[in-house]
């Protein structure tokens, strides 16, 4: 899943200085699942912000949504509406980037600001705790290294590790919260009965499926552009 | 046949009327007494009697044993009854018999008189014959007022003659009027008589003075005219009847007064509760032990022998006991009274065709119906003995079969029910509530108690019956997914619940038969998803606004502090009572009674500050007062969140303030007002 974490109130309340009808919306799937950006929140940031404008004496109506993906058309379309026959003259989003990015796609001349820094691809650890376990690169090659990614993992993103600073399995960047991937890998591969396979080095990885080679796109041929939706 | 179903808590479900338990206990823990009487009267005509002397199956299936003791459940409803006697009185309606159609009423017995009442709603006009000079059956003149003072049973018979219902006091069928002459000028008859009679043993000896029967001896007593006894007495029986005839005989003054009856300990039909009181009294039980017969001499009882009992019940559990004459045993008594079994007296249905076969009223259960059209039966006389609120029951079925013979001609089958409880309350949930002491009153001492027939049980206190009434688990109404939430399955609920009863599966689900209502999950749901059955505290913002703005801005006494207390710790309705306008304006103090402050979400504790409060003040139960387990860490870590972000917008996490109740609510709240009040002014003048 995608986790984010809250902006900084104060940054949020300086995007919207010149907005009268503001618009808080949450997004019940990921945001929601890491306790940054679903119903509540979005609740609790509008209270937030009508309480800080009262304050300063300004007449700033704050009003709150949350619709389920804000990545997908059918969801966001009622939202747009809303937009346009509220007069809503801005939008904070509380989804992650992609969401920022879908309504501005869409939303017209009325500016979207993003409420949460989209920080990481992680998993729940434990209650409370996520961290992070994919960087979405395009060519998955934990297939080598036991399941366990090192360009997420590791903190220089190493394909050989580990590196010097790699002490008693923690990571030298953090040694306190973070393990060294490359023990883990050591450890799992070890568990796996293929440590063996430690002596060989990693090949040099392909980056073009990752950022590099530009704005990535997938197509499932099967339902896309399908000729009879067009005509209806 | 038809079937009626309901999810049942298993206290409702257990109440032959179906008491809706759970509701007017909650009533009485927001201090809405006399909502939680509507709530009684709705069913239970005799709610001030049952408050004393019901056998509270209620009690034994609340679900809260498992975790420590039932809630008094009994007690409660003899508080609610004591607490709202001029709210009752205020809501007493008269009903115009506007059916036009005529019923009698034979028999003033709980059963009778639920039925007339019932009925008399409805329209019909109503005739109660009673051959007493007083109403109430059994409970007027059978149950010791040691038990049942009479101001408490007519309580609820004023309540149910001001619906307009005629008696006839005084006034035996039979004797004073026919039954044939009631058929003339009545459209339906209902036979409520009740088992009246006490049955006698034909054993050598019983002709001889000093023997007495049960029902008639209670009869005398409750009527201030009890029978002599000698200084010995044996009372034989060991059922409800035997022990009500004990005590009574042992505060007439005898040196002895000893029970003996054919069952064993565990086999006495008495309830434990009542044994153990009538032991407490001094009385002796014999078990296992059958009569064989009374000594005399001169036509005087002098003794009685008995011979050993070795089975009551035979392979079919049926009544057939058996006896080893070999093994006898005698004792020198004066007295003895016999409290065998009662009986019905029918003797008004000779020469009627109403069917009667060897005693026995001959009737059909399902339909209250005797054998010929229009006459109807309840009560003890159809059911056999049973208790009071068995009797009330059976008086609603027969009202619901008169009114539908009275509309339709037809004899009306009463649908029988299925009743589906939420079913017991799993172990391993249980062994992580938390434990609360139930609240139990003193008897007065035994010794005393004999000396006279003046109630030997007080009723709860006030504040005994808020924190009795805090130890329902309100069960079955706790956390819902509210049909609109959008659940993303995101496991905070599973996460944070203390009783491990919150699971996930696509989304999330708190079964109702484990879900303890602390509404923690609803305060946490990033999704706003969970709603709470009762109790919900997902309207506080609007509830709030909705005060403040019925209130004159102006006119509030600044500092404004809304505060949210721990319902659980009010010990009186001082602060139960909803606020009214001007003493909000005057205070400026707006009180939030939660049940629970641990339920409060972020939201709850910051939007205050947006409808204008200078201050939020949460006041929370004593140190070890939570219920539920878990709720102060999770109110502590939320209340550090909100602080932070009051700081971010502005606020100041200062204005947050969190207070524990000490010594009582009454003493404690407004001395953490006046420090909300003081603080802000100290901080506004800085």
């Amino acid at each position: 899943m995608i986790v984010a974490d809250p902006k900084p109130f104060q940054e949020v309340r300086g995007f919207l200085e010149n907005y009268r009808k503001i618009l808080i919306l949450g997004c019940g799937t990921c945001v929601t699942v890491c306790l940054s950006g679903g119903e509540a929140q979005a609740e609790l940031l509008a209270s937030g912000l009508r309480i800080a404008f009262k304050k300063d004496g300004k007449e700033v109506t704050v009003l709150e949504d949350t619709v389920q993906r804000q990545c997908e058309q059918e969801f966001v379309t009622p939202v747009l509406e809303r937009v346009k026959k509220e007069g809503i003259d801005a939008v904070v989003t509380l989804a992650c980037g992609v969401g920022v990015n879908f309504l501005s796609d869409r939303i017209g001349a009325v500016p979207v600001f993003p409420g949460v820094n989209t920080t990481f691809y992680g998993g729940n650890v434990e209650a409370g705790l996520w961290s992070e376990m994919c960087a979405g690169c395009g060519e998955c090659i934990t297939y080598l290294t036991g399941g366990i990614c090192p360009i997420a993992r590791c903190s220089k993103h190493l394909l050989n590790g580990p590196c010097g600073g790699s002490e008693k399995g923690m990571c030298e960047v953090d040694p306190k919260n973070t393990e060294c991937v490359w023990q883990l890998i050591y450890d799992r591969m070890k568990l796996l009965g293929r440590l063996d396979e430690m002596r060989n080095l990693l090949p040099m990885k392909d980056w073009r499926p990752a950022m590099d080679g530009g704005v990535r796109r997938t197509v499932r041929e099967h339902i896309y552009r399908l000729s009879y939706k067009s005509q209806t | 046949m038809e079937k009626e179903s309901h999810l049942y808590a298993t206290c409702s479900a257990a109440c032959p009327v179906h008491t809706d338990t759970r509701e007017y206990v909650r009533r009485i823990s927001t201090g809405d007494y006399e909502g939680a009487l509507d709530v009684l009267l709705e069913v239970n005509p005799f709610s001030s009697v049952c408050g004393r002397i019901c056998h509270h199956p209620c009690e034994s299936q609340c679900r809260r044993q498992v975790i420590d003791a039932p809630v008094g459940l009994r007690l409660l409803k003899r508080f609610v009854v004591e607490n709202t006697r001029e709210y009752r009185i205020q809501r007493r309606k008269k009903v115009e018999p506007v059916l036009g159609r005529k019923i009698a009423v034979i028999g003033s017995g709980p059963s009778g008189l639920t039925a007339a009442r019932d009925l008399a709603m409805l329209g019909y006009k109503v005739t109660v014959f009673e051959k007493d000079s007083m109403l109430g059956g059994m409970l007027a003149h059978a149950i010791p007022r040691y038990r049942l003072p009479v101001d408490a049973l007519q309580e609820d018979i004023d309540d149910i003659l001001a619906l307009g219902i005629e008696s006839r006091l005084n006034c035996e069928v039979g004797k004073d009027v026919s039954f044939k002459d009631l058929r003339k000028e009545y459209d339906a008859i209902l036979i409520a008589v009740g088992l009246a009679e006490s049955h006698s043993l034909p054993i050598p000896g019983i002709g001889s003075d000093g023997i007495l029967l049960g029902i008639p001896f209670l009869w005398d007593v409750a009527n201030g005219s009890p029978p002599t006894l000698g200084d010995r007495v044996m009372v034989i029986g060991g059922g409800n009847v035997a022990i009500d005839v004990a005590r009574a005989a042992k505060r007439l003054g005898p040196s002895q007064v000893i029970m003996a009856c054919l069952e064993s300990r565990e086999e006495m039909p008495a309830w434990k509760w009542e044994i153990e009181e009538a032991e407490e009294e001094g009385i002796s039980i014999m078990n296992s032990w059958g009569p064989k017969a009374i000594l005399e001499q001169n036509g005087k009882t002098t003794g009685i022998e008995f011979k050993r009992c070795t089975r009551v019940f035979d392979e079919n559990k049926r009544f057939n006991p058996q006896y080893d004459e070999s093994v006898t045993t005698s004792l020198d008594v004066d007295s003895v009274i016999l409290t065998i079994g009662q009986k019905a007296n029918l003797d008004f249905l000779k020469e009627t065709t109403v069917g009667v076969d060897r005693g026995r009223l001959i009737c059909d259960r399902e339909s209250c119906t005797a054998t010929e059209r229009g006459v109807f039966v309840s009560g003890e006389v159809m059911t056999g003995p049973g208790s009071a609120i068995q009797a009330v029951a059976t008086g609603h079925d027969v009202a619901r079969a008169i009114h539908h013979y009275l509309e339709t001609g037809e004899t009306l089958k009463l649908p029988q029910e299925s009743i589906e409880t939420i079913g017991e309350l799993p172990a391993q949930t249980a062994a992580r509530a938390r434990k609360f002491d139930h609240i139990d009153v003193r008897l007065t001492d035994a010794s005393q108690r004999i000396k006279d027939f003046s109630p030997i049980e007080p009723g709860y206190t006030e504040a005994q019956a808020l924190s009795e009434a805090r130890r329902c688990l309100a069960c079955g109404t706790g956390a819902v997914l509210a049909p609109s939430a959008q659940c993303a399955g995101c496991l905070t609920c599973v996460r944070i619940c203390p009783y491990g009863v919150a699971t996930v599966e696509r989304t999330a689900s708190m079964p109702a038969q484990e879900c303890l209502t602390c509404g923690l999950c609803a305060a946490e749901c990033p999704a706003a998803g969970v709603a709470l059955a009762r109790f919900a505290t997902n309207r506080v913002k609007e509830t709030l606004e909705s005060i403040l703005t019925d209130c004159s801005a102006e006119k509030i006494q600044r500092p404004l502090v809304v505060s949210y207390c721990c319902l659980y710790e009010a010990t009186s309705r001082k602060y139960l009572r909803e606020q009214t306008r001007s003493e909000i304006e005057e205070t400026g103090i707006l009180r939030v009674m939660v049940p629970c402050v641990g339920r409060l979400g972020s939201i709850d504790l910051v939007s205050p500050f947006e409808l204008g409060a200078d201050r939020v003040s949460i006041i929370a139960c004593h140190e070890t007062g939570c219920l539920y387990t878990g709720a102060e860490e999770l109110l502590e870590r939320r209340i550090q969140q909100a602080r932070r972000f009051l700081d971010e917008i502005g606020v100041g996490g200062e204005s947050l303030q969190f207070f524990r109740t000490h010594t009582s609510a009454e003493e404690s709240w407004p001395q953490f007002w006046r420090e909300s009040k003081e603080d802000l002014r100290a901080t506004s003048a800085a």
